[in-house]
């Protein structure tokens, strides 16, 4: 490549010191220098302040505003210094080709070539079964790295704990019975036993006081009394569908919006969520208490590659 | 005295190192002055703040889910059971003193960190610094930014809060949704179904303190150690060539700026730290899979990828007995391994495109790039229209909108708002080209009056950052000449080979 | 009068002098409404825990605050029947402000629901925050300065309260001081936080409607609306929240959520990231920019 500046060899030349290049960049160097040093003082004692701040006053506020202070004011002091009273150049350097040249390329590749080729040539099968070897080493160092991490799903994403019989409880473990929720009430519940899990959270709603959900069809019975029992857990991407808005009839989950028809079986109406939330099947038990009568119609939550 | 004491320490030293003569070239190093070729450096400040705010925090935080009791100042959570990674945050936050400082400065280093890296990066892409033979270092700093963002999530998922916490469920349900292997690796991840078997904060934690941080060294050192061998870029200008650099000397002009520039960095940073309250935890309570909140958003760098979650339809495919969740799986997974890859790979594809092999050490306007400017304009304006869809719901409350129109709205902006950017920016460029002068300081007109009445018009003295542009560039100088010029030609006396 | 001072009449007489000096302070305390003609002068019926009182420093309890707890309910939370005597002033308020769109009767028309049977709680929620009587008619009422002042408001509760008597959310009484903090935190996070946010900030719901802000919301009208529900906000009866957990929860929002201990700084509206985003992109990066100019060469 062409070169249109002079390189420059040999001792460089002495400074002359009224050359412009070495003056201060300030018009008023004493002035900008006091300037500096009043930045620093100010630093200086910013940082005294700090430590009274942090021993006697011991607020965040007194901490930050004293250290900013420190800091700022030494870094203006500091910068003011390289900018207004250093040198001001502008100073040149060369750009040398760093790259070799075309003779050292060639002998670097004939190295290689050369008495790699040599000894690769004639040694194949040592050089295919070193290759094989430390691929082999490469599959097999992964299994611990990533197997050992956590159990293989099985069928742990289809089972939640509700089963046929199951209590509904709510978070603190107390029974809900039928009476507990006015209608346009709503609670999370979870399995008796297995308060706080996350799978098995429910969200119940009462939607009348006597009159029949609409559902899907055969699910007509999945309700009870105005109840109508849904899986919390958003199935786009697991977040807890805690937002009722009671006069609409949806819920809609708080993370990206979704909302789920209540009356029509939580089914999706906007939003980015694929599938209705699978709904439980609750019924009232001889004592009055809200009990499932079976699993949910899916299993809960986000889409995965083995669902069906 | 001080000469002395100088001279026989470097004499010291460098009798075991050899380092006098590379240190001298390394002392006349030109740094170009353009402000905006320290915008990296506030990323590397900011960095340098988490490493030290983040030795601190990482002797007070515990990460683990087992569950303990809290008692401490904060009186709304004292007696609740939290994990010991939620008691350990909130104590930190109360019970330390300066832990709050330090915890909300590495919380805003952090965010400024990727907000500076992105300024950066766009300068970079914008001037074309990342064309031969710096392709390998654009690729370095884009691989910066990704461990990044996620040492960033990493970092705001520890405190095991309400709000981070369900950024984590996201997280797991985001790995579930990969076909074929996504139950698999969540499970492997995670330690089980969700929530798992409390292990993921323990190993957050180590990614996040050890194993990214340790990585992010090693490619600073490289982005840093390529930056010293190809030397930095340039405008084109007054005495600036593809063969010279033009600027001030590492010594002492630049040490002295850069050096102030980490102070204003840390100083801005602690006063943020100390001012703006940011992630308070104990507000937000600790974490259960079956608690949530609204208006929950994750922090700025992640906004694009949660915008997009947001306006992506409920596509999903089911068919043979399986499932894709494309819902999740296309804005979560593809679409930043789409971008992340068309940024790694962006000088290639510009070198594809323009054929263009030679080096290249000066920059361009990015107005007489009009593709590549208006191809980057488009690409800010997709991740902006993500960014911004991830507050979807807090703009129409604020805005008082229906909630449905503004998700609509960003539906079709996502994909109308950049194709308008590529054209509209393509023609500003050629416009701006057309123009003489455009966007250059020009010197005033001073109009004097002669005391016969004529007027005249003069030029005005330079501008402040005008200055030294009005000199020719000279070579460093030696400052003062200690040994006289004919003895310069002894060995290991000044004489420095370019 | 030598005798008041006898030990077997000191007791009874002291506890009398006891009882009027509280009866007579328990009435001086509080404010009277502002432009009424009553004959008896009201209690007031929202607490009296006025300043700001930040986590963490000692509470000086007030005079009637004293006086409740001297007498303290079980649950800190008791509902009051209204006097019978508002029901004739709140219909001729009623008349003249509410009756165009609910009706004479309040039975309701095709502008306006039927409000029989609501209670006289859900009626002072409504009209106590102003946003009764409806100033447009949009999706959602707005919050806005209530029309009537807190005697008016009672009175208009009581006369719809009187057209079906015993039915509905009634007036609270709520006394939040003494109330457990932590257990109001737990109720309001599981509870209200999907809606109003885990700050209390108030978000976008869907078809135009939006849970509200809580930081101007009295303990009274937090309890009203927990029992009342109103508009998409779901019931919460005693059997899904109890009395005393209602308390808590209005205690946690008026101590904590409206009072936020904000150790860390200026708040930044309590949005989360979406503020701190803001001010981290152009407070932080954007000031630094600033000192690059100042630093570099701008050529």
């Amino acid at each position: 490549m062409s070169d249109e500046s002079p390189k420059l060899e040999g001792p460089l030349p002495p400074a002359a010191l009224d050359d412009p290049h070495l003056q201060p960049y300030a018009k008023h160097p004493e002035g900008a220098q006091l300037v500096a040093a009043v930045a620093m003082v100010v630093g200086f004692l910013g940082f005294i302040g700090f430590g009274v701040a942090y021993w006697v006053v011991a607020s965040t506020q007194w901490e930050a505003i004293t250290l900013g202070v420190g800091l700022l004011g030494l870094g203006f002091g500091v910068t003011a210094w390289g900018k207004y009273l250093m040198p001001q150049g502008p100073f040149v350097e060369e750009r040398h080709e760093f790259h070799s040249t075309e003779a050292e390329r060639e002998a670097m590749t004939a190295a290689i070539t050369q008495r790699g080729g040599m000894v690769v040539k004639r040694r194949r099968l040592l050089g295919g079964l070193f290759l094989a070897g430390s691929t082999a080493m490469g599959i097999v160092l992964l299994f611990p790295l990533l197997r050992s991490l956590g159990p293989k799903p099985g069928t742990t994403l289809f089972e939640t704990n509700w089963k046929k019989g199951s209590k509904l409880v709510t978070i603190d473990g107390r029974q809900v019975t039928v009476d507990d929720l006015e209608v346009g009430g709503v609670l999370t519940v979870f399995p008796q036993g297995y308060t706080g899990s996350s799978p098995d959270q429910v969200i119940l709603l009462r939607l009348s006081n006597q009159l029949q959900p609409l559902a899907p069809p055969g699910r007509t019975s999945w309700g009870v009394a105005g109840y109508v029992a849904y899986s919390k857990m958003c199935t786009h991407l697991g977040c807890p569908v805690g937002l009722y808005q009671e006069q609409t009839q949806q819920l809609v989950c708080p993370c990206h919006q979704s909302i789920f028809n209540v009356l029509a079986g939580a089914v999706p109406e906007f939003g980015p969520a694929p599938r209705p939330l699978p709904q439980l099947p609750i019924t009232v038990d001889s004592s009055g208490h809200l009990r499932a009568t079976g699993g949910f119609n899916q299993a809960v939550g986000p889409g995965f590659w083995e669902r069906p | 005295m001080i000469d002395e004491t100088i001279d026989g320490t470097l004499r010291w030293v460098d009798d075991r190192l050899g380092v006098a003569k590379g240190g001298r070239t390394f002392l006349d190093k030109i740094f170009p002055d353009h402000w905006s070729f320290m915008l990296g450096e506030i990323a590397l400040y900011s960095f340098v703040v988490l490493l030290a705010t983040g030795v601190f925090l990482s002797l007070y935080y515990i990460p683990s889910a087992h569950e303990v009791v809290y008692h401490g100042t904060y009186r709304p959570l004292d007696g609740q059971r939290v994990s010991e990674a939620y008691a350990s945050s909130v104590g930190l936050s109360f019970d330390v003193r300066s832990g709050l400082l330090m915890r909300q400065a590495h919380h805003w280093a952090a965010d400024i960190f990727l907000g500076s890296i992105a300024v950066h990066m766009a300068r970079v892409f914008f001037t074309g610094a990342f064309r031969k033979p710096r392709e390998f270092n654009w690729i370095v700093g884009v691989t910066m930014l990704i461990l990044g963002i996620v040492n960033g999530f990493l970092g705001y998922s520890l405190p095991d809060d309400l709000v981070s916490g369900t950024g984590i469920r996201i997280a797991y349900s985001i790995i579930e949704s990969i076909p074929l292997v996504g139950s698999y690796l969540a499970f492997f991840v995670f330690g089980g179904n969700y929530p798992g078997s409390g292990v993921i904060l323990a190993r957050f934690f180590i990614i996040h303190v050890l194993i990214v941080p340790l990585i992010l060294l090693g490619l600073l050192g490289a982005h840093l150690g390529l930056l010293v061998k190809q030397k930095h870029t340039q405008f084109p200008g007054k005495g600036k060539t593809e063969h010279n650099v033009v600027g001030s000397p590492m010594f002492p002009t630049f040490m002295a700026k850069t050096t102030g520039f980490l102070f204003i960095v840390t100083g801005v940073i602690f006063l943020l730290g100390g001012f703006a309250q940011i992630n308070p935890i104990w507000q937000f309570g600790q974490y259960e899979p079956y608690q949530i909140s609204y208006a929950v958003q994750p922090d700025w760098y992640m906004g694009w990828l949660d915008g997009a979650l947001r306006i992506m339809p409920s596509w999903e495919w089911v068919g043979w007995g399986h499932t894709i969740p494309l819902e999740v799986f296309l804005p979560a997974v593809i679409f930043p391994g789409l971008i992340f890859n068309i940024l790694l790979v962006w000088p290639f594809i510009e070198t594809r495109h323009t054929k263009d092999l030679a080096y290249h050490n000066l920059l361009d306007r990015p107005r007489d790039r009009p593709k590549r400017t208006a191809a980057g304009a488009a690409m800010l304006m997709l991740l902006g229209m993500t960014f911004f869809a991830s507050s979807t719901d807090v703009m129409a409350n604020f805005f008082q909108l229906p909630l449905k129109s503004v998700l609509w709205f960003f539906r079709f902006a996502v994909v109308l708002a950049p194709i308008i950017t590529y054209f509209l920016t393509y023609k500003i460029c050629l416009e701006m080209r057309a123009a003489e002068g455009i966007g250059k300081r020009k010197r005033a007109l001073i109009v004097e009056r002669s005391t016969t009445g004529e007027y005249v018009t003069v030029e005005s003295e330079p501008r402040p950052g005008d200055g030294s542009e009005e000199l020719e560039a000279i070579p460093v100088p030696t400052f003062i000449d200690l040994v006289p010029p004919e003895l310069a030609t002894g060995e290991g006396v000044r004489r420095v080979m370019r | 009068m030598r005798r008041l001072f006898r030990a077997r009449y000191l007791a009874p007489v002291a506890m009398a002098g006891c009882v009027g000096v509280v009866g007579l302070l328990s009435f001086a305390s509080g404010a009277t409404p502002a432009d009424a003609s009553p004959t008896t002068t009201l209690p007031k019926l929202t607490t009296t825990a006025t300043t700001a009182t930040p986590i963490g420093t000692p509470v000086r309890p007030s005079v009637s605050s004293i006086v409740k707890n001297a007498f303290p309910r079980s649950t800190g939370l008791y509902y009051v029947t209204l006097p019978t005597s508002f029901i004739a002033p709140g219909e001729a308020l009623f008349a003249a402000n509410c009756s165009s769109c609910h009706g004479p009767q309040a039975l309701g028309t095709e502008r306006a629901p039927n409000l029989q049977g609501l209670g006289s709680g859900t009626v002072d929620f409504w009209v106590s925050t102003g946003r009764m009587p409806l100033a447009n008619s949009s999706v959602q009422a707005t919050r806005k300065p209530p029309r009537f002042n807190r005697l008016q408001t009672l009175e208009i509760a009581a006369w719809v309260q009187s057209l079906t008597p015993g039915k509905g959310v009634q007036v609270p009484v709520v006394v939040t001081q003494g109330a457990d903090l932590e257990s109001g935190n737990t109720l309001f996070t599981l509870n209200c936080a999907a809606c109003h946010t885990i700050t209390g900030a108030g978000d976008a719901l869907m078809e135009g409607a939006y849970a509200p802000s809580l930081h101007l919301a009295t303990p009274t009208q937090i309890v009203e609306a927990i029992r009342s529900g109103p508009g998409n906000m779901p019931h919460f009866g005693p059997g899904n929240i109890t009395d005393s957990e209602a308390r808590e929860i209005a205690a946690y929002v008026h101590g904590v959520i409206q009072h936020p201990a904000d150790p860390g700084g200026v708040g930044l509206g309590g949005i989360g990231p979406v503020g701190e985003g803001f001010v981290g992109l152009l407070l932080g990066v954007g000031v630094l920019m600033l000192v690059c100019f100042w630093i570099g060469e701008r050529t």
